[in-house]
């Protein structure tokens, strides 16, 4: 299994929209089993690659570029054919563009949303997520019909296989054991953003058996935080550097794939637990010291000597983190680069420069 | 708490701060008075006192440390709950406002920036780290905090601005989560909000080492309503021709209901200007003189420009009569309701015109543009602030075409004016008076 026999994100929602339902959604964190569960086929928006021109009557240009692309994809048609739109809360941001879409933008699909708990989470939080679950549950029931029988317990039997499969991408990367560079590592992974688990367990796990141990780039180590491996030449770039990502700390990667599976018995308590128990992000209200602790631990089990830190330009969450992590990381001994990006337009030259002289001065 | 600052306290409330303010005064009166301008009517006589109570609460916030416990808390917390235990509480916001107005935003942007935070974000949260880092402040001195209180009600970016000030202070964050109103409201948002609140007073005793008292707190409670009850009446004199005062004067006028709500200084405050802007009613006296036009305003101030704003305006005959941001302390608090404290406290503060959708807002904005007859809306579109501002260009659109008024809209930011194009400004405003003229 090669990334090269992935089906691209088009054909494979041609595919599924054959017999399947589609539902759209956007960043970061939701609970797609109880998609899965409906037989709906979760498709996450998060960097279309397309030119801004009609998200710009409706968004101002300090507004985050996943939001704008997210936008331009709607109203371009790239929705047309879906059943639903799934705003899960992320940020401000995201928070007004599904109040925008939903009330006036005429969106082809109902709109659904899901509200994640905020840290510190308090004693309720987790019977709050259990009533977010079952209003979704509700909407999805309404829209798509009710899940079959079983198909629940089907859906966490995916999730528990996949977050497998994704601990043991990111520990046989971290380990030095899967000679792949960032390249490959994110292209397989990100193709979890829209292929159905019964097609992507079986790719990742072929990938996993026949990806190799050694060969990957052998360079400095680092791990990679921010929003998304995004925009792809950014990943190229690091790859041509030959920098080792020992690991990542970036929402749609790490911050969601590692999460604890859901165990046994009720399963909307047991995504609850998972969802409270997940790493720390910017997106859920999670402590710097919590955040810095984890980062902290990244590096030390990969042996990353400094940090890449690949913020999407305007994104609040991440850019309010940022100073105090750089500090404690340093303090830590880790130096970081910070390189503010746009997810639509290539890092570019002046980006390279510096991982350049990133990676020297980590050597 | 020691005894020593508590003492300490006490005399200068009681003696320091007084004789401050008569040293303030004598000076003050020696000082040549400020031309009228002909466009205004008289000044709000109320204003002397709201500066003598805003800065008597900056003068004493110094002595607070030891006395009292100390809160720095977000502008749409629910405070009343720290009232019942006696906290000193500090608004960064209304800190950041002050900044603003005494055009010292970019300075202390600055010196957050110097420490590493982007330019890009919220200018009200890097006036207060820039003030943090530097101790540079027009307030004197603000006191440190004991804890921080604060609700995503109104953004997460306070959320975000907050866990840095924990961190760097280490420091308990009291993090109040106000589901996003997508819709109506739901029982289960209100379950949450609720519980959340009876999980915080155990950590709010322990914080300041005072059993919580439910009667305290209801009759506190009762106190912040009826602040915001006759914040709300004293809006609504404005829907009167002429209008009694200017939505620039209630940008100032609002500072009580955001920082002291719960005391009863807001409430003697409000009760003291509604009593004058209703005699202005009755007399006839308008906030200026000549009203031939009547304007809502969209979003938070551009604090660096009140004044100028407020006499390009009224040199046209232009008032603004009505503001969504001004409206936020009022629009509310109906639901507070004594008999169901917790449940109507999570109410009171989950529906809030930041934390509902957008369906909600044009809905207040239509509403208010009927009630205030209001002839145009000027949109601020600041950078600052997300929640506030996505959306607004589809707000401005759809408001204009529904009512048939002329709208505009600024792009600039509440602090920090290295982001603002006076020139742009000046040239979009044009138009606007140009279509408001002809309307
Ligand atoms: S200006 Fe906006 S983003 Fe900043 S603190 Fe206020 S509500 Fe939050």
């Amino acid at each position: 299994m090669s990334p090269a026999q992935l089906p691209s994100r088009g054909d494979y929602f041609k595919q599924w929209r054959g017999g399947g339902k589609v539902c759209a959604v956007f960043p970061a964190q939701y609970p797609k089993e109880l998609l899965w569960a409906h037989g709906v086929l979760p498709m996450e928006v998060w960097d279309p690659p397309l030119a801004p021109a009609r998200a710009q009557g409706h968004l101002q240009p300090y507004i985050c570029s996943v939001v704008r692309q997210g936008l331009e994809l709607l109203l371009a048609g790239g929705m047309d054919e879906v059943g639903a739109i799934l705003f899960p809360h992320t940020c401000d941001s995201l928070q007004n563009l599904a109040s925008l879409v939903a009330d006036y933008l005429e969106p082809p699909a109902p709109s659904l949303f899901f509200y994640n708990p905020k840290a510190p989470f308090a004693a309720a939080a987790k019977g709050f997520y259990v009533s977010q679950l079952q209003a979704l549950e509700e909407d999805l029931t309404l829209i798509f019909g009710p899940a079959p029988e079983g198909a629940m317990e089907q859906a966490l039997e995916w999730s528990r296989r996949l977050s497998e499969l994704y601990a043991q991408a990111y520990a046989r990367r971290a380990a030095g054991e899967l000679g792949v560079g960032a390249e490959e590592f994110y292209r397989l992974l990100r193709a979890g953003e829209y292929l159905h688990p019964r097609d992507y367990i079986p790719l990742l796990e072929a990938w996993l058996n026949e990806a190799p141990a050694q060969g990957g780039p052998k360079g400095q180590g680092i791990i990679i935080s921010g929003v998304l491996p995004s925009p792809p030449d950014l990943m190229e770039t690091l790859d041509g550097l030959d920098f080792r990502v020992v690991h990542d700390d970036l929402i749609s990667m790490s911050r969601r794939l590692l999460y604890p599976p859901p165990g046994q018995g009720d399963p909307l308590e047991a995504l609850a637990e998972s969802f409270l128990a997940m790493p720390p992000c910017s997106t859920r209200g999670s402590s710097l010291s919590e955040r810095l602790e984890w980062l902290k631990g990244l590096a030390q089990s990969g042996g990353a000597q400094g940090v890449v830190f690949s913020v999407v330009k305007f994104c609040e969450p991440e850019l309010f983190d940022l100073p105090e992590l750089r500090r404690g990381l340093k303090e830590a001994g880790l130096p970081s680069l910070v390189l503010e990006v746009d997810v639509n337009q290539e890092v570019g030259g002046q980006a390279a420069t510096r991982l350049e002289a990133f990676g020297e001065m980590l050597s | 708490m020691s005894l020593s600052a508590k003492a300490r306290m006490q005399f200068m409330k009681d003696l320091g701060f007084p004789a401050m303010l008569s040293l303030a005064k004598a000076t003050k009166g020696k000082r040549k008075p400020r031309k009228a301008n002909p466009d205004f009517g008289p000044p709000l006589r109320c204003a002397t006192r709201l500066k003598e109570i805003m800065t008597r609460h900056y003068y004493l916030s110094r002595f607070a440390p030891g006395a009292r416990p100390v809160a720095w808390v977000t502008s749409g917390a629910p405070v009343e709950l720290l009232r019942a235990f006696d906290f000193y509480t500090i608004y960064p916001e209304n800190h950041g406002a002050l900044c603003g107005a005494q055009k010292m935003g970019p300075e202390l942007c600055a010196a957050a920036e110097d420490e590493g935070y982007s330019p890009d974000l919220c200018s009200y949260a890097r006036v207060d780290l820039g003030h943090f880092f530097s101790g540079k402040t027009p307030a004197g001195k603000l006191p440190k905090p004991d804890i921080l209180f604060c609700s995503n009600n109104i953004c997460q970016t306070v959320v975000y601005w907050y866990k840095v000030l924990a961190h760097r202070l280490g420091i308990p964050l009291l993090m109040f989560d106000t589901p996003f109103n997508y819709g109506e409201i739901t029982e289960a948002n209100i379950a949450y909000m609720k519980d959340q609140i009876l999980e915080m007073i155990p950590v709010l005793e322990k914080a300041s080492g005072k059993a919580f008292d439910m009667e305290r707190f209801l009759r506190l409670a009762e106190l912040s309503k009826s602040a915001s009850q006759l914040w709300g009446q004293c809006l609504e004199t404005m829907q009167a021709r002429p209008a009694p005062m200017t939505i620039f004067d209630a940008f100032v006028h609002l500072a009580p209901v955001v920082s002291l709500r719960g005391l009863p200084v807001a409430r003697n405050y409000y009760e003291i200007l509604l009593a004058e802007l209703t005699d202005r009613v009755e007399r006839g006296i308008g906030a200026i003189t000549n009203e031939k036009k009547r304007l809502m305003w969209d979003n938070i101030a551009v604090w660096y420009k009140v004044r100028d704003f407020s006499e390009l305006f009224a040199a046209r005959g232009m008032n603004f009569v009505a503001a969504t941001y001004t409206n936020a302390w009022a629009e509310t608090i109906q639901h507070l309701d004594m008999s169901h404290p917790w449940e109507s406290l999570a109410k009171t503060y989950s529906l809030v015109i930041l934390n509902n959708n957008l369906e909600h807002r044009l809905g207040l904005m239509e509403k208010m543009v009927r009630e205030y007859a209001v002839d145009g809306l000027v949109v601020h579109s600041a950078r600052s602030c997300k929640p506030y501002s996505l959306g607004q260009y589809d707000l401005k659109r759809l408001l204009s075409q529904r009512l048939g008024i002329p709208a505009v809209v600024i792009e600039a930011d509440i602090t920090d004016y290295r982001f603002f194009s006076e020139e742009q400004a000046l040239t979009r405003l044009e138009a606007f008076f140009e279509s408001l003229e002809a309307a």
